[in-house]
């Protein structure tokens, strides 16, 4: 069996300000089905910008990247956007919701992509769904600004999850969380690998990482296993 | 509810979504674009309307459109013939010119050589009894002619169209009241009468005796006048619309009148020598007429008739009015574009300083599968919407208008009193509308789906 996603001497480099610097230089990842993957790094070391390749926000400069066994190391814009949209779950630090929509219209949000909508009536069902599984199915007609901060992540993972995709990135999730509400995020991220999700987490937070099958540590444009665990 | 293939259809209702969210914005932009909206709408029911009353005009005057009048020779038997030939026949009708007398008999009538009643105009008209003066620096005038003339006398003179067929289908006359002649039944004893509005005003401020006179004629006759119409003359003539066969009892020489089946036998000798006693001298003719004419002119010539000399000219008032209302169509859209244009452009800077808000917002949507097509559309959709929304609320206002003018001006345009607001105006409207959406929309659209996806990550 391929495994879901397999990158190999994956690099990166972005034009700054000033001169050109290399991000990645030479990144090694496998993940399989149901596999879930912290990845631990310094402020600035690439942990985004290694997501966003993975997310096909942007494409690497070299290596090869497998998708279920296809190689999209240079995929067009166009195929790319169907990708992200069948294949891809998205959680970010900031909750990144629309104001002006409920939470339910939010997490519907994810189910436009370049064909237009499904029909109303199967859209409610997935994103009644959705919500379900997040736990908040109860808060689905109030609005951003009505929710507390975990309940808006949690609107967010179920817009990750209303496509029911087969790989779930997540940038730092937690990071404007308190622990109690952090927990149950990565309650709930974790639970969607159990149906096969592949999830691989970017977090500061060590107990967080820990709670994956994987810790790796991105340093110096790499990703190597992290040291072990700190017993405290 | 119109189906929509999916794209767009999420597109409208993501837009919509957009435009609830910011009302205030979306009013802003709607405020700056309607004024050029609405001129656009003016000038479009503006054109419509002027096209209609001029047209309504010309076609009283000249003909409706495709009209094709046909000259007729002056020949002794020309009258029986077209009486004849055109017998039962549709889309044809014939005509002539006389003048009859109401009134008091032996005297000179109140508007000599039937000239309206009209001060402005009066002094035209006078045939015979009016001849043209130039003085020495060359401006000529009319001057009455030095002739013995009885005394005046409560009578009116009418300028009188004779008609065989009825010439209201190429001359729209309004019928004002009464009705107009009744072609259908057989020729009556006592010839009905149609005025137009100025012979119907002099019959009303004058007390006229009810003594009828045709021109050469010698037998008097009680008129019978059964309906007005404008026919677009009221300014500078009285006239009349009589029947040419029913004219023909009073007509000169003391002729009989023809029998109904149009038999030639009792047809006078003089009918149809001069224009001035009745006679017929022009013909109207429908468009696909061809046969009547051929016929008319075989029959003519075998009689001996002129008519290599037969003039005919078509009427086509649209074709000639066209292109001087399209050049002012076009002048008055030009100066309503260039208000639009600022309506444009309050739509695009609103546009664009949306856009610059927004980005997480579009970056989020592309991050999430929506293509960077559907987002230029969606961002489309916004400013077409706040276009057409405009274009409602402009046409609303354009309806408004049109009925307090229609309301103002029906007295001095009557061609407007039965108008309505021209759909070409609402539909000039929309697309004005729409257009401004485009335009305003496009670049906006575009830079949103230039964002960077990966900004969602360094927010
Ligand atoms: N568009 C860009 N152009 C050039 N350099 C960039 C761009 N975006 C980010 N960088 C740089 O790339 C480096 C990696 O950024 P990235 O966001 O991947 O870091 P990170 O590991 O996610 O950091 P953090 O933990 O603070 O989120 C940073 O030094 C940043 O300054
Ligand atoms: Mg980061």
């Amino acid at each position: 069996m391929n495994p879901l996603i397999q990158l190999t001497g994956v690099t990166k480099t972005l034009k700054g300000q000033e001169e050109p610097r290399q991000i990645l230089a030479g990144v090694d990842l496998t993940v399989n089905p149901g596999d879930s993957v912290a990845i631990l790094g310094r402020s600035g070391s690439g942990k985004s910008t290694l997501l966003s390749l993975l997310g096909l926000f942007d494409r690497a400069d070299g290596g090869q990247y497998l998708l279920n066994g296809n190689d999209i190391t240079s995929l067009p814009e166009r195929k790319a956007a169907v990708l992200r949209s069948a294949e891809f779950g998205f959680v970010f630090q900031r909750f990144f919701l629309l104001k002006h929509l409920t939470a339910a219209q939010n997490v519907a949000m994810a189910l436009v992509n370049g064909q237009g909508w499904l029909p109303a009536r199967k859209r409610k069902a997935k994103v009644m769904a959705a919500l379900e599984k997040v736990g908040i199915a109860h808060l689905a007609k109030n609005k951003p600004t009505r929710l507390s901060g975990g309940e808006q992540q949690r609107v967010a993972i179920a817009r990750a999850l209303v496509r029911e995709p087969k790989v779930l990135l997540a940038d730092e999730p937690t990071g404007a969380l308190d622990t109690e509400t952090a927990e149950l995020v990565i309650d709930v991220l974790l639970a969607a690998t159990y149906s096969g999700c592949g999830l691989i987490l970017v977090t500061h937070d060590r107990q967080h990482a820990d709670r994956m099958a994987r810790v790796l540590r991105l340093t110096d444009g790499r990703l190597s296993r992290a040291n072990e665990r700190v017993l405290t | 509810m119109i189906r929509m293939s999916g794209k767009f259809r999420s597109s409208l209702i993501i837009g919509g979504q957009g435009i609830r969210a910011r009302k205030l914005r979306t009013l802003l932009s709607m405020v700056s674009l309607f004024l050029g909206v609405l001129a656009v709408i003016a000038v479009q029911a503006g054109g419509q309307v002027a096209e209609k009353a001029m047209l309504a005009d010309i076609e009283l005057q000249r003909g409706i459109d495709g009209t094709e009048s046909l000259y007729l020779p002056q020949h002794e038997k020309t009258s029986q013939i077209v009486q004849e030939t055109l017998q039962g026949k549709k889309g044809v009708s014939a005509f002539g010119s006389t003048q009859i007398t109401i009134g008091e008999p032996n005297t000179t009538p109140l508007n000599p050589g039937g000239s309206s009643f009209d001060p402005r105009y009066s002094s035209f008209g006078g045939s015979g009894r009016y001849t043209t003066v130039c003085d020495a620096s060359g401006m000529c005038y009319g001057k009455p002619v030095d002739e013995k003339q009885p005394p005046k006398g409560a009578a009116i003179e009418l300028r009188t169209t004779t008609m065989i067929g009825d010439i209201r289908q190429f001359r729209p006359f309004r019928l004002v009241s009464g009705q107009w002649l009744d072609f259908d039944s057989a020729p009556s004893m006592s010839p009905q009468i149609v005025l137009n509005t100025a012979a119907a005003e002099g019959f009303k401020n004058n007390k006229i005796p009810a003594e009828l006179h045709v021109q050469g004629g010698t037998k008097n006759a009680t008129p019978r006048i059964v309906g007005v119409v404008d026919d677009g003359q009221g300014a500078y003539s009285a006239t009349a619309y009589v029947r040419a066969d029913e004219l023909q009892n009073w007509a000169p020489a003391e002729a009989k009148p023809p029998a109904a089946a149009g038999a030639g036998k009792g047809a006078p000798a003089n009918f149809g020598r001069s224009s001035g006693s009745g006679g017929l001298s022009s013909v109207f003719l429908a468009p696909g007429s061809e046969g009547i004419k051929q016929t008319l002119k075989a029959r003519l010539a075998a009689a001996g008739a002129e008519v290599d000399g037969m003039s005919s000219q078509r009427t086509n008032p649209k074709k000639q009015m066209e292109s001087m209302l399209n050049l002012m169509k076009i002048i008055f859209l030009a100066m309503a574009s260039l208000v639009l244009l600022i309506g444009v452009a309050g739509i695009l800077n609103v546009g664009l300083a949306t856009v610059g808000e927004r980005v997480e917002e579009f970056a989020l949507r592309r991050a999430v599968g929506t293509s960077r097509m559907l987002l230029t559309f969606i961002v489309l959709s916004e400013t077409l919407l706040t276009g057409l929304l405009t274009a409602l609320a402009a046409i609303g206002a354009g309806v408004i208008g049109f009925e307090v003018a229609a309301m103002m001006l029906s007295g001095k345009l009557p061609a407007l009193a039965d108008m309505s607001f021209p759909w070409e105006a609402g539909m000039a409207g929309v697309i004005a509308g729409l257009v401004a959406g485009l335009l305003g929309g496009l670049i906006p659209a575009i830079r949103a789906a230039r964002i960077p996806i990966s900004t969602v990550m360094r927010a």
